[in-house]
């Protein structure tokens, strides 16, 4: 373990504005031999967003997948919102349900209807009836602005639809944090706005957010902090102006260099 | 103005020809072996089937290939059980047309309704069958099958008047499903009888159709609607077996059926059967648990490993060591068992090779947005590893289907087997082998080319609504 020299910056910004609702201590996770996640501390705090970035291979997608236990960490603790993530499957699912989660590849229900993707969770989980179930739905299509879309299948959608109406699936649960694995990456440029957009919106509506993405407009303009990540690492964290106008870290600056 | 169109050329049948049959040195080479080739087998095989062949041996005992040794006074239950099942198939395709209809508006997409004409159209090598029965049974001086055509006609009209379940508004939609169910177990039963015994499938499906359809919304707590809806299903039990008990009507039991109708029957019972008993197999061999993943994969590899036909006579000679003394296996019930426990083995590797074939983002989808693992199989996984694999497992039943002739072997009177009847007949000894046989052939084919047909089909429309 070496943490010698941890910068001011760094010391301050793991800690969350606020309360915290995730906390990270020490996290580790192994590929095989290969380390993904080394030492992770991270602090989230209620109604932040926080932005991660970093080269490929970094770790970011696995960091987030770690909260809601797609992948079971190594080593450390995690705790969503009072609860500590541990092999008991009831707390994994409790986690579940708190922790919505946005894919780079949609993963939305292919055989079924757009409504019907929304509908399922709340309905199996939470046992709504299918009125107040439906209702609630076309609400959320609302909000992500394709409410005439309901009763089509994913196959007839572009991407961009396809990222919204999997974001108001996860919004059905009413999660308490939302996890963002690259949303925007696999979808053509001209339907990238339109996601973040829906992004913007609802981190202005006082969501917990943890964002993996390379759209660092989004970063400049949403977070209210970034995450640095390389080589399984957090190098750097900070606000966005500081991150973007002063970066600490050789590593932090030769990644700015080459994106910016 | 007018978009410039791209110009005509029409080509003369010579061009047509030469493009298709003569188009360089080796196309034109086998063209001149394979036409004539071609050219002689047609004309023999139009001898054969026109001229020289002596169809009388088929003519004569159309009704023996079609019931073998069934007792001719109780041919009744086998024209009641096809009316029946031909109402019954048309209920389902009228359904199935109609929950079509619905997704397609829901989605926004155009239906088109296939007619009940496009459906004959479709199973055009049955129809030609059934046309070839009528012939032959039309020119059948002995006329000991009840009126064929009237049979006909009724089994087509019924389920005419069956396919207008199209109709139904949406909201009784599953009562077309259940009727369709219903149906058929009685059109099984008017065969196999009602006596008190054969309560079981009928009260199944109408007691799991009480539980689901149930009006619960009254009740407060969700532990009162989950009572109220098993003492539904306990009553719809309860109903059925009092039935069965009242009624108390015996008929002839598998075990005295034979011909082309023990052929469908057995092969459709193994297949019944065999579908559940594969799909949990498949789930046991991809359990967490180490030893249900063993037996099923043990399992699994020995029946795999296995022909058929050692099966079945191990089904004959073995099967009696398992079973409690006393228990009395008929031939016909260990051979399904037989059948059974053998296609089961392949279902399990094909549903498996279906699960295997899901992105893995779609069970990710599930887990985080909480649902519980049986959730997650039975409402994400199954329904598309299902739909990906229907063409092969298809591919299974139909060749279940046509190695329930080897139930010839174990000495059981199937469609097959028939001939030996036919040519141990004065008339016909050691004469028209190779007639029955073609027309044997022509039966499994009919058959087997319908479900093929039906697959593609199913296949493609299950892709479209994805």
């Amino acid at each position: 373990m070496t943490t010698e020299q941890t910068p001011e910056v760094f010391a301050d910004a793991t800690r969350a504005v606020g309360e915290a609702i995730i906390e990270l201590t020490d996290v580790d996770k192994f590929f095989g031999d290969f380390q993904a996640l080394k030492d992770i501390n991270m602090n989230v705090g209620r109604q932040e967003v926080v932005v991660v970035i970093g080269p490929s291979g970094s770790g970011k997608s696995t960091l987030i997948r770690c909260i809601n236990r797609l992948e079971k960490h190594d080593a450390g603790t995690i705790i969503v919102d009072g609860i500590e993530l541990s092999e008991d499957i009831k707390n994994i699912q409790e986690i579940r349900r708190e922790t919505g989660m946005v894919f780079q590849q949609f993963n939305l229900f292919p055989h079924l209807t757009v409504i019907d993707n929304i509908t399922l969770a709340p309905r199996q989980v939470r046992h709504y009836p299918k009125d107040q179930a439906e209702e609630e739905a076309m609400a959320l299509l609302e909000r992500v602005g394709i409410p005439e879309q309901a009763r089509k299948y994913p196959g007839q959608l572009s991407g961009g639809q396809q990222q919204r109406v999997a974001i108001a699936r996860s919004l059905a649960m009413k999660p308490k944090v939302m996890l963002f694995d690259e949303p925007t990456s696999a979808l053509d440029p001209e339907m990238i706005k339109e996601v973040l957009d829906v992004m913007v919106e609802l981190a202005n509506g006082g969501m917990t957010m943890i964002v993996v993405t390379h759209e660092m407009g989004f970063a400049r303009n949403v977070a209210n902090r970034v995450v640095f990540m390389a080589d399984g690492q957090i190098v750097e964290v900070g606000p966005p102006e500081h991150f973007f106008t002063n970066p600490q870290e050789d590593r932090t600056k030769l990644f700015l260099s080459q994106i910016l | 103005m007018t978009a410039a169109s791209p110009p005509i050329h029409r080509e003369t049948w010579i061009e047509q020809v030469k493009k298709n049959l003569f188009r360089n040195w080796w196309s034109g080479l086998i063209t001149v072996v394979l036409l004539p080739t071609t050219g002689y087998l047609a004309y023999r095989a139009f001898k054969f089937f026109f001229i020289n062949g002596q169809w009388e041996a088929v003519q004569v005992n159309l009704t023996l290939f079609m019931q073998g040794t069934f007792a001719r006074d109780e041919q009744w239950r086998l024209i009641a059980q096809i009316l029946i099942f031909g109402l019954a198939f048309g209920v389902g395709l009228g359904t199935a047309s109609g929950a079509a209809h619905d997704r397609a508006d829901d989605a926004g997409l155009v239906f088109k309704r296939s007619s009940l004409a496009d459906t004959l159209k479709r199973m055009w090598s049955l129809v030609a069958f059934i046309a070839l029965l009528l012939f032959f049974a039309s020119t059948d001086e002995t006329g000991n099958l009840i009126n064929p055509y009237l049979v006909v006609a009724g089994g087509l009209g019924l389920s005419f008047v069956g396919y207008q379940a199209f109709r139904l508004p949406r909201r009784l939609r599953n009562l077309g499903w259940l009727l369709t169910m219903v149906l058929l177990v009685l059109g099984f039963q008017v065969v196999s009888g009602f006596d008190a015994e054969s309560w079981v499938p009928l009260s199944l499906i109408l007691g799991s159709a009480a539980y689901a359809s149930v009006p619960t919304e009254m009740f407060d707590t969700a532990a009162t609607r989950q009572a109220v809806k098993v003492l539904a299903a306990l009553g719809a039990v309860a109903v059925v077996f009092a039935i069965y008990r009242v009624v108390d009507a015996p008929g002839i039991g598998w075990d005295e059926w034979s011909g082309l109708h023990l052929t469908l029957m057995t092969s459709a019972i193994a297949i019944v059967l065999a579908f559940p008993l594969g799909l949990l197999l498949a789930l046991a061999r991809r359990s967490t648990l180490p030893a249900l993943r063993l037996m099923a994969t043990t399992y699994i590899e020995v029946i795999r490993g296995v022909p058929l036909i050692t099966l079945l006579f191990m089904g004959q000679f073995i099967l009696g060591f398992m079973v409690p003394a006393g228990t009395d296996l008929s031939d016909i019930t260990r051979a399904i068992a037989a059948m059974t426990l053998f296609t089961a083995a392949y279902v399990a590797e094909i549903v498996r090779g279906g699960l295997q074939s899901l992105p893995s983002g779609q069970t990710e989808a599930g887990q985080a947005l909480g649902l519980a693992p049986p959730t997650i199989m039975r409402r994400i996984v199954l329904p598309q590893a299902l739909r990906a694999v229907i063409p092969a497992m298809v591919g299974q039943f139909i060749s279940l289907f046509k190695d329930s002739s080897l139930l010839f072997i174990i000495g059981i009177t199937e469609f097959l087997r028939v001939r030996t009847l036919v040519h141990a007949q004065a008339a016909f000894r050691g004469v028209a082998i190779a007639e029955t046989l073609v027309f044997v052939a022509i039966g499994y084919w009919a058959f087997a080319f319908a479900m093929s047909r039906e697959s593609q089909r199913l296949e493609r429309r299950l892709r479209v609504s994805r």
